[in-house]
């Protein structure tokens, strides 16, 4: 009932789909950055949300997206629930998807 | 140290209000905004030598306060809009052809009415500190929802809203290649880039626009077109201007527009001017850095442009010194320099040679030749 005086989690947690790499994200990080400040090897160039380097598959969870991504992602990639992990913060834990090899 | 770090970023609010204060009082006052362009110049040079890093504790944490800057930022938009409404006002006056005189505000005397040569000043006040104040509609350009939107809205007030767009999802992406219009080819003299560098960023935020909304199944001529957006947030000055002055408002306006739009593209040539990339990430050798201590406080670190183009999430006030290519000096004394293209080139003449010497791949070295 009170939900909105509870206060939001100063963490959340990603798991990669297919691996067992997990990885805390602080709030007000975004993904990308936590994964790598995790050591996770996760492909990126731009960091602006520019280039799509860093795309992943949402497959479970909610975030909050700092940027429009249909500059870089196509239609059929944002309904898949592709987003760039350089824009994007959390609003729960998430599972994601990453080729870890491109 | 806290206090230290976060208030040496207030140069621009400081000054942008005193060229306000200046154009509201009037008589030789109006020239105020001009006059500190000139001193920050003369700063600037004297402190050209004076280099430092940035600020960090024994955590790694920076001492800067990210709600006080955003805070500043954001203030910065009315502090704009309210340095064009000073001019429309004056223009208002000099059109109206009010009378000459001392008058008293609160205690605080200013002079009613404005002479031409006065309006002169205030317009060229107006335009250059419109111009300087671009680097906060840059900065926030990277920053999410809000700060993109407040970025719009500072870039509107000089007519170049398409920046925020073309500045994220073409400089930063094809920096140093010809694909991006900000980044100068050795050869070109800054008025020349001034103009193709303005209007290749309109044209590919149009593109982009005209991309998207044909993958949605919509027509380009549609009001979520941002490209069209982002000149209909300019309309609030236009009409401002024609209310003020009719032909003479919009000419000052226009004058406006074209000092803040030169000192934006000339923030451009200065940060890349000759460098090449021909594939793969951008690397800190595709940008120079113009980091003296004035600069580097006045115009919130974006000359540390190595460091912010490698990491464009960066918060300005974390971005360092990376021993990229360096000027040495700062964006005031470069600027004069860049405006005698003569003199610029002889200039950057070593500068180029040294990039050419220790920073470029051979692949780099191949487009270079092509421009000797």
């Amino acid at each position: 009932m009170f939900k909105i005086f509870k206060p939001s989690p100063t963490s959340y947690q990603v798991k990669l789909a297919g691996s067992d790499t997990e990885f805390s994200v602080q709030r007000g990080e975004s993904l990308l950055s936590s994964a790598l400040s995790a050591g996770v090897q996760w492909p990126f160039k731009c960091k602006v949300g520019s280039c799509g380097t860093c795309k992943c598959q949402l497959l479970e969870g909610k975030i909050k997206p700092q940027l429009d991504f249909s500059y870089v992602l196509d239609g059929p990639e944002i309904q898949q629930g592709y987003i760039l992990a350089c824009q994007t913060m959390l609003k729960s834990d998430l599972l994601v998807s990453l080729d870890l090899d491109k | 140290m806290k206090f230290y770090v976060n208030a040496r970023y207030l140069i621009v609010p400081t000054m942008s209000i005193i060229a306000i204060l200046g154009i509201l009082i009037g008589g030789a006052y109006a020239w105020v905004g001009v006059a500190l362009f000139g001193l920050n110049t003369v700063i600037d040079t004297l402190t050209k030598d004076i280099h430092l890093p940035a600020d960090f504790d024994d955590q790694g944490e920076s001492y800067g306060t990210k709600a006080f800057q955003y805070g500043v930022m954001y203030f910065m938009l009315p502090v704009f809009i309210a340095l064009q409404i000073a001019l429309a006002y004056r223009i208002f006056q000099f059109t109206a052809a009010t009378p000459l005189q001392v008058d008293l505000f609160y205690g605080i005397a200013y002079q009613s009415g404005i002479s031409g040569i006065n309006l002169i000043g205030a317009v060229l006040s107006s335009g250059l500190w419109a111009g300087l104040g671009i680097i906060y509609g840059h900065e926030l350009s990277h920053n999410k929802k809000e700060g993109f939107l407040v970025s719009r809205l500072i870039m509107a007030l000089s007519g170049a809203s398409h920046f925020t767009y073309a500045h994220v999802y073409n400089h930063h992406l094809d920096l140093g290649h010809e694909d991006d219009p900000a980044t100068a080819p050795r050869g070109r003299n800054i008025y020349a880039h001034a103009w193709l560098s303005h209007m290749g960023q309109s044209l590919f935020s149009y593109n982009l626009e005209e991309g998207r909304l044909n993958k949605q199944g919509k027509s380009t001529l549609n009001v979520d077109n941002r490209w069209i957006l982002g000149y209909l947030y300019s309309l609030p000055s236009l009409v401002l201007f024609v209310w003020a002055g009719g032909l003479i408002g919009v000419a000052a306006l226009f004058v406006v527009w074209v000092i803040a739009n030169f000192l934006l593209e000339a923030l451009n040539f200065m940060g890349h001017y000759g460098l090449i990339r021909t594939q793969g990430a951008v690397e800190h050798r595709h940008s120079w850095d113009n980091d003296s201590v004035f600069t580097s406080w006045f115009f919130i670190e974006i000359g540390r442009q190595c460091d912010h183009h490698v990491r464009g999430e960066t918060y300005f006030w974390e971005l360092d010194d990376v021993e990229g290519p360096n000027y040495g000096i700062g964006y005031f004394s470069l600027f004069v320099i860049t405006l005698i293209p003569a003199l610029f080139r002889r200039y950057v003449e070593k500068h180029l040679v040294n990039w050419d010497k220790n920073y470029a791949t051979e692949d780099e070295l191949a487009v270079a030749a092509k421009f000797s």
